[in-house]
């Protein structure tokens, strides 16, 4: 056993944290996931990945809202990203406690890095097994951001995080453009996760989430932009344009 | 008498057309003596919203103390300026805060908000809001305060107009308060900047 | 029960604060100072609850000096009130807050004036030209109102002060038979011998 794999906090010789990097290569082990930021909105899509037919993956979650205005995916481990999700929605209703309105993407993500970064140089704990990807919308308009097990974070037009990260993204550099609409920004992620899926791609195996800069109707009757995991039959309509 | 009471003040916010007032007297007492007759009430909190702390002095202190933190800290973190509604909403969360030993403090909020659109609001010591559209007043003259805005605020005042009509409601306000007056300070808050007056007022 | 005020001229400061250490209806001690020097140029005098005001007051004192020694920089007369008032309001919300009225004089070298900060039991402060505790207050206002210019002199001051003394001679029940006077100006803190007013 090497000396400097033990200890999270202890320094290897080369300046590494080999803890986190280890935390990057669970990341790497779990399903590709995408964002694209479109000119009026962004997508957000993960493959659900199952080690058997026998799970019923309707009801499996790969994806969380945060608040309204903000959701979130990962790639890595599952139950950390549960963690995560509590921690994230806390702090957005904290702030919105606070000051009656969203926290700004940037404002969340900033705080959620921060807990992130906490777990690299604490006593007693692992880094996060997770990398995430933030969308949302706000006064700013839309917004795409990664988080990675080390704290740091990242602000994208489109990226991908996961098992087939490298072959995404380079397909994401030749399909975007930034003048893409929400629609065609779904199509794309769709395609994109299409290029490293083992297997057929259906309804059941994607989730989605979309957020429009469009408001849409609250419960509270005030309109703002929502973010949504778009249900199955609307996966179905998206695969069968592209098919 | 309660401690609302024991230094005296008054403060009155205004809506006029694509601007707001907001004034407040200047004494500092203890009960029926006055010890200062220049006593700051109404605090900037950005270069378009103003909040003024009728009520303890040395409340009055501590919250614009906070408040100038809290809205310093907002800056940096957010890399924006707070909206009035915004601040109005942290206003009320500290003052809430404290609800069970409050700050003896029932602030008014004015300013522009980022469309050029007044807002103005009260609240009472506990932090509930108090939204208007037309005027709020709070302070010991806040019922000789409630009685000039009645009858001499109307919709849509050009800043000038504005300004006199809050002027001769706070001055007969507090002329009529045995706890407050003792000079006064007006702030015009306009899409162009803010326009500050001080008003001679009777000193007896 | 305790006399205390001052009055700040464009460049010194003079606080007056009675001798008497009382306890009940009996005098204690004839002698008793009740200034504190923070810093070579600021001055507090404290009226109050006998216990709290010297044990706030040697806290204060402490903390202004250790500042001192550590940033071999002293604080401001504003910089100190405002620490001043800062303690006695956390103290205000504790389970038993300091009942102490507090004057700070202090002579600021960088800016070249002398103030007066007013501070009373609940931190509430005002920067004033005069300003009194306690009665002296009920009667030295309307006295210091009347004498009071921006512009006096220290012998104007010493004026001032001494009508402020017949004032409380005349007319308060109270008599008090000596008083400490102290000037703060460029030259720092000094005594004056009521002879010499």
């Amino acid at each position: 056993m090497d000396r400097y794999s033990f200890s999270l906090t202890t320094f290897a010789p080369n300046g590494k944290l080999l803890q986190i990097e280890h935390a990057l290569a669970a990341v790497g082990n779990g399903s590709t996931s995408v964002g694209i930021k479109a000119a009026n909105g962004v997508v957000v899509a993960t493959e659900k990945k199952t080690g058997s037919s026998l799970i019923d993956v309707s009801s499996l979650e790969h994806m969380a809202m945060v608040c309204n205005s903000i959701g979130m995916v990962y790639s890595g481990m599952g139950p950390d990203f549960r963690v995560l999700v509590s921690s994230a929605r806390k702090m957005a209703q904290r702030y919105i406690q606070t000051y009656k309105e969203d926290p700004p993407v940037r404002i969340l993500v900033k705080e959620l890095a921060s807990i992130m970064q906490e777990f690299t140089q604490s006593g007693g704990v692992r880094p996060f097994g997770v990398s995430l990807l933030l969308a949302g919308v706000d006064d700013r308009g839309p917004n795409l951001y990664q988080v990675d097990p080390s704290g740091s974070y990242f602000p994208w037009k489109a990226t991908a995080i996961g098992k087939n990260m490298i072959n995404s993204k380079t397909f994401l550099e030749k399909r975007f453009n930034s003048d893409m609409e929400l629609e065609d920004a779904v199509h794309t992620a769709i395609l994109t996760l299409k290029e490293g899926i083992e297997g057929q791609m259906t309804e059941e195996s994607i989730d989605i989430g979309v957020i429009s800069t469009l408001p849409a109707a609250q419960s509270d009757g005030k309109a703002q932009p929502t973010f949504k995991r778009l249900s199955p039959a609307e996966i179905r309509d998206y695969l069968s344009n592209i098919a | 008498m309660s401690i609302m009471q024991y230094n005296g003040s008054a403060v009155v916010a205004m809506v006029g057309k694509n601007c707001v007032a907001i004034a407040a007297d200047k004494r500092l007492g203890q009960r029926a003596l006055t010890v200062d007759m220049d006593f700051q009430k109404v605090f900037p909190v950005t270069d378009r919203t103003y909040v003024g702390l009728p009520g303890l002095a040395t409340d009055v202190k501590t919250l614009s103390d906070r408040f100038r933190m809290r809205v310093n800290l907002y800056r940096h973190r957010e890399e924006r300026v707070i909206e009035p509604e915004t601040f109005a909403n942290m206003v009320s969360q500290i003052m809430y805060e404290r609800r069970f030993g409050p700050y003896f403090v029932e602030p008014v909020v004015a300013g522009l908000d980022k469309k050029n659109k007044p807002f103005i609001c009260g609240m009472d010591l506990l932090g509930c809001l108090n939204y208007a559209n037309d005027f709020v007043v709070s302070g010991t003259a806040s019922d000789n305060l409630f009685g000039m805005c009645e009858s001499l605020w109307e919709p849509d005042l050009e800043p000038e107009e504005l300004f006199e009509t809050i002027s001769q409601c706070l001055l007969n306000a507090v002329d009529r308060d045995a706890v407050s007056g003792w000079g006064a300070v007006v702030h015009i808050i306009t899409p162009d900047g803010v326009i500050t007056r001080d008003l001679k007022c009777r000193m007896d | 029960m305790d006399a205390q005020f001052a009055v700040a001229g464009k460049d010194f400061a003079i606080s007056v604060t009675d001798k008497t250490a009382a306890s009940s209806i009996v005098k204690m001690k004839h002698n008793e100072d009740k200034t504190y020097e923070l810093t070579p140029h600021t001055l507090m005098s404290v009226s109050g609850e006998p216990g709290d005001t010297s044990n706030f007051s040697e806290y204060i004192q402490g903390n202004v000096r250790l500042y001192g020694v550590r940033n071999l920089q002293e604080l401001t007369p504003s910089e100190t009130a405002s620490f001043v008032r800062g303690e006695l309001a956390t103290a205000l919300r504790s389970r038993r807050p300091y009942q102490v009225n507090m004057l700070v004089l202090g002579y600021d070298a960088k800016a070249g004036d002398a103030s007066i900060y007013w501070i009373d039991y609940l931190a509430a402060m005002a920067k004033v030209p005069y300003a009194a505790h306690g009665y002296c207050g009920y009667f030295l206002y309307s006295v210091l109102d009347r004498e009071y210019r921006p512009d006096i002199t220290l012998e104007q001051g010493m004026d001032i002060i001494k009508k402020c003394m017949v004032a409380l001679k005349t007319r308060f029940l109270i008599q008090y038979s000596d008083y400490t006077i102290k000037v703060v100006d460029s030259a720092g803190v000094r005594v004056v011998s009521m002879d010499d007013i």
